[in-house]
C-alpha cells in the first residue's frame, strides 16, 4: 500500500503535464492551394472530386479542405482525405491517342483528379461545395480539424499518416468512457498483427493521457508465435536515428517496455518445472497449475475447450465430473497433490487414470456422473480424457510445491505479462488461455472497478472464438467483450479473418484495424467501414501499414507506425535490463525450494 | 433600340446554304501559273523529300473554329427586320515539340460576334457572353456565313503573331493571305476546289506516291505564293485522295521554298490523321483536329449559350385581360 502511494504520487506530477501538443498551433489559413472542386462530376456533402492545379498533387490520405459561402451564414468548411486519385489525357478520344500525343502530335492535356471523402462538415451543415471552389491541403491546425484531432481530449499517437504528421486515438474509444476493444485484422507475416497490437500498449503506457492510472495499467499479451514477445524488456540493438526521430515525432521515448514479466509453461517431462524457452534465458517465470487448484476452481471444463467438445454429449459428464471432483478432491499436505477418497494424486496422469478407473467401475460411476448418463457416453468423455494427458500433464501439476509462484496474475505482476503459449499443443494453449483469462476476469469482477484497466492481447482470436458453436473460452471472451468496457478489461484481439471470429466480439470493438488482407476475405462485409479504395488498398499494405477504424472519424485513416524499439526475437536484443539480471539469482524461491519434497532430503543444501 | 427575336430553329438549320469551307481568294481565277520553279517543263514529275530534308523539332499548326450559336431577326424602329447570327468563334496554335514528345496548346483566344445588316444593333449581351456586334453591308442573310471568315482569319493572325518564331516549320491552316510575313509559315489547303496547275500536269498530281510532292510552282498576281502538292499516307482512293496544297510566300525566294517544300514533305505525312477517328482524314492534321476539339470546347456548351441567348431576347410576357 505504501509503495502504491508513493507511486500515486509521483504520477501526480506526471498529470500535471500538459497533453502533448499535436501540431504547432496553425495559421488560421489552412496550407497552400492543390486544386479546385470540379463540375464535371456531382459534388456532395459526403464526396466531391477535385481537379489538381498544374504544379500540384494530390495522393491518397492527403488531408484537404474548402470552403463554401451562405448566403446570410456563417461560411462552411468542408475538410476531407483523399480516397482516389485519377490522372486522364484531356482531349484524347480514341485509347491509341496515348500514342499520338506521346509523340507530340496531338494535344492533349493530363488532368489529375482527386476524390474527396468528407471528414468534417463545420458547422454542421451539410451543403455541397461548389464546383470552381479552391481546395487547400490542410495543415497545422486545419488537418487537426479535419481529422477531428481537435476534439479528442485524450489523445494517444498511433503513427504517422502518408503525410508524415501524427495520427491519433481517441483513448476514450479504448479505455472504456465510451467504447472499448480493438480488433485487429490481417494475414499473418506481414499484416503486423502483433506488432501493431505492442505498439499500441507501448504508446498507452508512455503517453501521458491515461494520467494517473498509466503506472497500475497491465497488460496481459499471450505469445502464440515464435519467443517475438519474450523480449519486449530488451532494447532493440537496430535502433536507428530515423527510428528514434519517428518515435520522437509522436512523443514517445524509443525504448523498450519498462516492466515485463514473462511467463512459461513447464518443460515436458522435467521435474523441476524450469521454464520451457530457448532464446531467453534469464527473467522467465514457470507457470502452471496445482492438481489441488484444477479440482477446487472446476478447471476441468477447459480441458474440453475444442468448440466441437460443445455439441457432444459428454458435455454433461464433464461438468459432473468436475463438481465431484471440486467436492471431494482433498488438498495433499504441502505439495500440490490432492487425495480423492484416501488415494493420494499427485500428477495429472494419476488423476485422469483415477477418474477414467471409478467411471469404469459399476459402483461408483453413477455417484461421479449422475445416473442418466449411459456407458456410451462415458466412454467418449473417458477416451477424450485420456487425450488429453498428454497435452496437459505438464502444466497441472501435483508434484511441484504450491508455495512456489506459479500463476498468471496480472495484479500481482508486472505492468506488462507475456505468457509464452508457442510451444504448447493446441489443446493446451486453449486450456491456459481460457483458464487465465477466466480468472482474471474473475478478479476484475470482484474488484467492481474499471480501474486499473487490463489490456488484453490475443492473438488468433477465430480460433477461441469462433463464430460458430460455443466453447468456454468463447464465453469467457464473449463476455469480455460485452462487459469487459465496463468492468477495464480490454481486449485486443487479432485475427487473420475477420468474418471467422463471433460476430459479438467484432462488433463490440470500437475500434478496428486492417493490416494486409486476402482479397477475398476483403471483400467480406465485416470490413463495410473500409471504402472501396481503401479495400483494394488493404492488398498491397505493406508490413507497418495499418488502416485504423476509430468511431469519431468517418473514413479510416491509414497509418504507418514505426519500427519497434524493443527486440523482437533473440538477434535484435540489446543488453537485457538489470531486473532481468538480478532475476537469475532470485529466480527460485528458497522457500520453495526448501519445501519441495521432490528428491531432496532436508539434510542436503538447497542452494 | 433594336429588339431582337431568336429563331426558334436550330442554327444549323436556320442557316440552310452551306459555308464553303475556304473561299477562293478572290481575284484568282485563271491567274498566271510559272511551273518552272524547280524542275523545267519537260521533266516535271512526282519528288520524294531531299535525303537531307529532316523534321523540325518545334512545328506550331494554328487554326481557327467557328460556331453559329443561335440565328436573329430584328425589328428595327422603321418596322424593317433584319437578319442576325451570333457566332462564336476561335484560334489557337499547337506547339508541337517533337523532340520532346509534348504537344501544347501554346495560345488561344475566343470571341463571339453578332454578324447582322442591321443598321441599328449594338453589342448584344446574353447572359454572362457579350457578342460585339460585326456590321455586315449587304442585307442577303445569305451573305452572313461568309462574312465570319475575315475576323476569324484576323483572329488567326493574330494568335500566330503571338505564337513566336521557334518553330522550325509554322502550319496554317487555309491559304496564307495577309501572313506571309511569318517566318517558316506554310498555307495549308485541304480541299482542292480548283486545280492551280494546267491540265496536262495533272498526272502528275494525281500519280503522287504517299510522302511524295509535286515539283514547286508559283502562282497568282495579288497574293501571288509558292505552292507545292503533297500526297498524305492514307488508304487510295479516288485520284486526288489524300492530295494537300501548301504554299508559302514567295518574299523567301526560290531556294528557301524549295527547302520549305522538303521540310513538308518529311513533316506532313506524320501528322495526317486515320479515318475512323477523323471525318477529314487523312488531309485533317492530328494536331488541328486536337486543336479544333480543345477550340470548340472553349466555345462553350451550345446548349447553355442558346438558352442564354433565349433569355436574353425574351420578349415580356404578354398580358392577358
Amino acid at each position: 500500500m505504501g509503495h502504491d502511494a508513493l507511486v500515486r504520487d509521483e504520477l501526480d506530477q506526471l498529470t500535471q503535464d500538459p497533453l502533448p501538443r499535436l501540431e504547432s498551433p496553425g495559421v488560421d489559413a489552412p496550407g497552400e492551394v492543390v486544386g479546385r472542386v470540379l463540375g464535371t462530376a456531382d459534388a456532395t456533402p459526403l464526396q466531391f472530386w477535385t481537379a489538381v492545379a498544374p504544379g500540384s498533387y494530390l495522393q491518397l490520405d492527403d488531408v484537404v479542405v474548402t470552403r463554401r459561402e451562405l448566403p446570410g451564414g456563417e461560411p462552411v468548411t468542408i475538410a476531407g482525405v483523399v480516397t482516389q486519385v485519377r490522372a486522364r489525357h484531356e482531349g484524347a478520344q480514341f485509347d491509341s491517342d496515348v500514342f499520338a500525343i506521346a509523340d507530340g502530335t496531338l494535344p492533349a492535356q493530363v488532368q489529375e483528379a482527386a476524390e474527396i471523402t468528407t471528414t468534417r462538415v463545420d458547422p454542421e451543415t451539410y451543403v455541397p461545395p461548389h464546383p470552381g471552389a479552391v481546395v487547400h491541403r490542410a495543415r497545422g491546425e486545419a488537418r487537426r480539424q479535419a481529422l477531428h484531432f481537435d476534439r479528442m481530449e485524450r489523445p494517444i499517437p498511433i503513427g504517422t499518416g502518408r503525410d508524415g504528421v501524427p495520427v491519433y486515438l481517441n483513448a476514450d474509444f479504448l479505455d472504456g468512457q465510451r467504447g472499448a476493444h480493438v480488433s485487429i485484422s490481417g494475414i499473418s507475416g506481414v499484416a503486423t498483427k502483433t506488432s501493431f497490437a505492442t505498439f499500441l500498449l507501448y504508446s498507452v503506457f508512455n503517453s501521458p493521457v491515461l494520467g494517473g492510472d498509466r503506472v497500475n495499467t497491465k497488460a496481459l499479451i499471450f505469445n502464440v508465435k515464435g519467443e517475438d514477445l519474450l523480449f519486449l524488456d530488451h532494447p532493440n540493438a537496430r535502433l536507428d536515428d530515423r527510428t528514434r526521430a519517428a518515435y520522437a515525432q509522436l512523443g514517445l521515448p524509443a525504448g523498450p517496455f519498462g516492466d515485463v514479466r514473462v511467463f512459461a509453461p513447464p518443460r515436458a517431462g522435467d521435474r523441476s518445472g524450469s521454464p520451457d524457452v530457448s532464446s531467453r534465458l534469464s527473467g522467465v517465470d514457470t507457470f502452471y497449475w496445482t492438481l489441488a487448484e484444477f479440482c477446487a476452481k472446476r478447471l476441468l471444463p477447459y480441458v474440453f475447450a475444442d468448440a466441437d467438445d460443445e455439441r457432444q454429449q459428454y458435455t454433461m459428464v464433464v461438468h459432473a465430473v468436475a463438481a465431484h471432483l471440486e467436492r471431494h478432491a482433498q488438498p495433499a499436505e504441502g505439495g500440490g497433490g490432492v487425495s480423492i477418497d484416501g488415494v493420494a494424486i499427485n500428477g495429472y496422469d494419476t488423476l485422469v487414470d483415477f477418474v477414467v478407473d471409478r467411471l469404469n467401475d459399476e459402483e461408483t460411476r453413477h455417484s461421479w456422473t449422475g445416473s442418466a448418463v449411459g456407458q456410451g457416453t462415458v466412454n467418449a468423455f473417458a477416451r477424450r480424457l485420456i487425450a488429453s494427458k498428454k497435452d496437459l500433464s505438464r502444466l497441472i501439476r501435483g508434484d511441484l510445491a504450491t508455495r512456489r509462484p506459479h500463476e498468471v496474475n496480472t495484479a500481482a505482476s508486472a505492468q506488462v505479462s507475456v505468457v509464452d503459449l508457442h510451444n504448447l499443443p493446441d489443446r493446451a494453449q486453449r486450456f491456459v488461455v481460457g483458464v487465465t483469462l477466466k480468472t482474471e476476469f474473475e478478479r476484475k469482477e470482484k474488484a467492481g472497478t474499471a480501474k486499473p484497466l487490463l489490456f488484453v492481447v490475443l492473438d488468433e482470436l477465430n480460433k477461441y472464438a469462433p463464430r460458430d458453436g460455443s466453447s468456454p473460452i468463447k464465453e469467457v471472451l464473449l463476455d469480455i467483450a460485452e462487459r469487459g468496457r465496463s468492468l477495464g478489461v480490454i481486449l485486443v484481439g487479432a485475427q487473420q479473418t475477420a468474418s471467422e471470429v463471433e460476430r459479438r466480439i467484432v462488433t463490440n470493438s470500437a475500434v478496428r484495424v486492417v493490416g494486409r488482407l486476402d482479397p477475398a476475405e476483403a471483400s467480406r462485409p465485416e470490413y463495410g467501414f473500409l471504402p472501396q479504395a481503401q479495400r483494394q488498398r488493404v492488398l498491397l499494405a505493406k508490413p507497418g501499414t495499418m488502416f485504423v477504424n476509430q468511431p469519431d472519424i468517418p473514413v479510416p485513416l491509414c497509418v504507418e507506425f514505426p519500427f519497434p524499439a524493443w527486440a523482437t526475437r533473440p538477434a535484435e536484443a540489446g543488453a537485457a535490463p538489470a531486473a532481468v539480471l538480478r532475476s537469475i539469482t532470485q529466480s527460485a524461491d528458497p522457500f520453495a525450494v526448501v519445501g519441495a519434497k521432490s528428491g531432496l532430503s532436508d539434510d542436503e543444501i538447497p542452494f | 433600340m433594336t429588339v431582337w427575336f431568336k429563331d426558334a430553329w436550330g442554327p444549323g438549320y436556320g442557316t440552310s446554304f452551306e459555308v464553303p469551307d475556304e473561299p477562293a481568294p478572290a481575284g484568282e481565277g485563271g491567274a498566271e501559273v510559272v511551273v518552272n520553279v524547280e524542275r523545267e517543263l519537260p521533266v516535271w514529275e512526282a519528288l520524294s523529300p531531299a535525303p537531307g530534308a529532316r523534321t523540325p523539332d518545334v512545328v506550331m499548326l494554328v487554326d481557327g473554329v467557328r460556331r453559329i450559336d443561335g440565328g436573329m431577326w430584328s425589328r428595327e424602329p422603321d418596322g424593317a427586320s433584319h437578319r442576325a447570327l451570333a457566332v462564336s468563334y476561335a484560334a489557337g496554335v499547337v506547339r508541337c515539340d517533337l523532340r520532346r514528345g509534348v504537344a501544347d496548346l501554346v495560345d488561344s483566344e475566343v470571341r463571339r460576334g453578332l454578324f447582322t445588316s442591321s443598321p441599328t444593333a449594338t453589342d448584344l449581351v446574353a447572359g454572362q457572353v457579350r457578342y460585339e456586334v460585326h456590321r455586315v453591308g449587304s442585307p442577303d442573310p445569305a451573305k452572313l456565313p461568309r462574312a465570319i471568315q475575315a475576323p476569324l482569319t484576323a483572329l488567326e493572325v493574330h494568335v500566330s503573331d503571338r505564337a513566336g518564331d521557334d518553330a522550325g516549320l509554322l502550319v496554317l491552316d487555309g491559304p496564307l493571305r495577309s501572313r506571309r510575313h511569318l517566318r517558316n509559315a506554310v498555307g495549308y489547303t485541304k480541299t482542292q476546289q480548283e486545280s492551280y496547275l494546267p491540265a496536262e500536269l495533272i498526272p502528275v498530281v494525281t500519280d503522287l506516291a504517299p510522302g511524295q510532292r509535286t515539283p514547286v510552282f508559283r502562282r497568282g498576281t495579288r497574293w501571288a505564293s509558292y505552292s507545292w502538292y503533297l500526297r498524305l499516307p492514307g488508304p487510295r482512293g479516288a485520284p486526288w485522295s489524300g492530295i494537300v496544297r501548301v504554299e508559302c510566300s514567295t518574299e523567301v525566294g526560290d531556294q528557301a521554298a524549295i527547302e520549305l517544300a522538303d521540310v513538308s514533305a518529311v513533316t506532313l505525312p506524320r501528322f495526317a490523321s486515320t479515318p475512323y477517328k477523323d471525318a477529314r482524314a487523312p488531309q485533317n492534321l492530328v494536331p488541328i483536329g486536337g486543336l479544333e476539339r480543345r477550340l470548340r470546347a472553349l466555345l462553350g456548351d451550345p446548349r447553355l449559350l442558346d438558352r442564354a441567348l433565349s433569355l436574353a431576347t425574351r420578349s415580356p410576357a404578354p398580358v392577358t385581360a
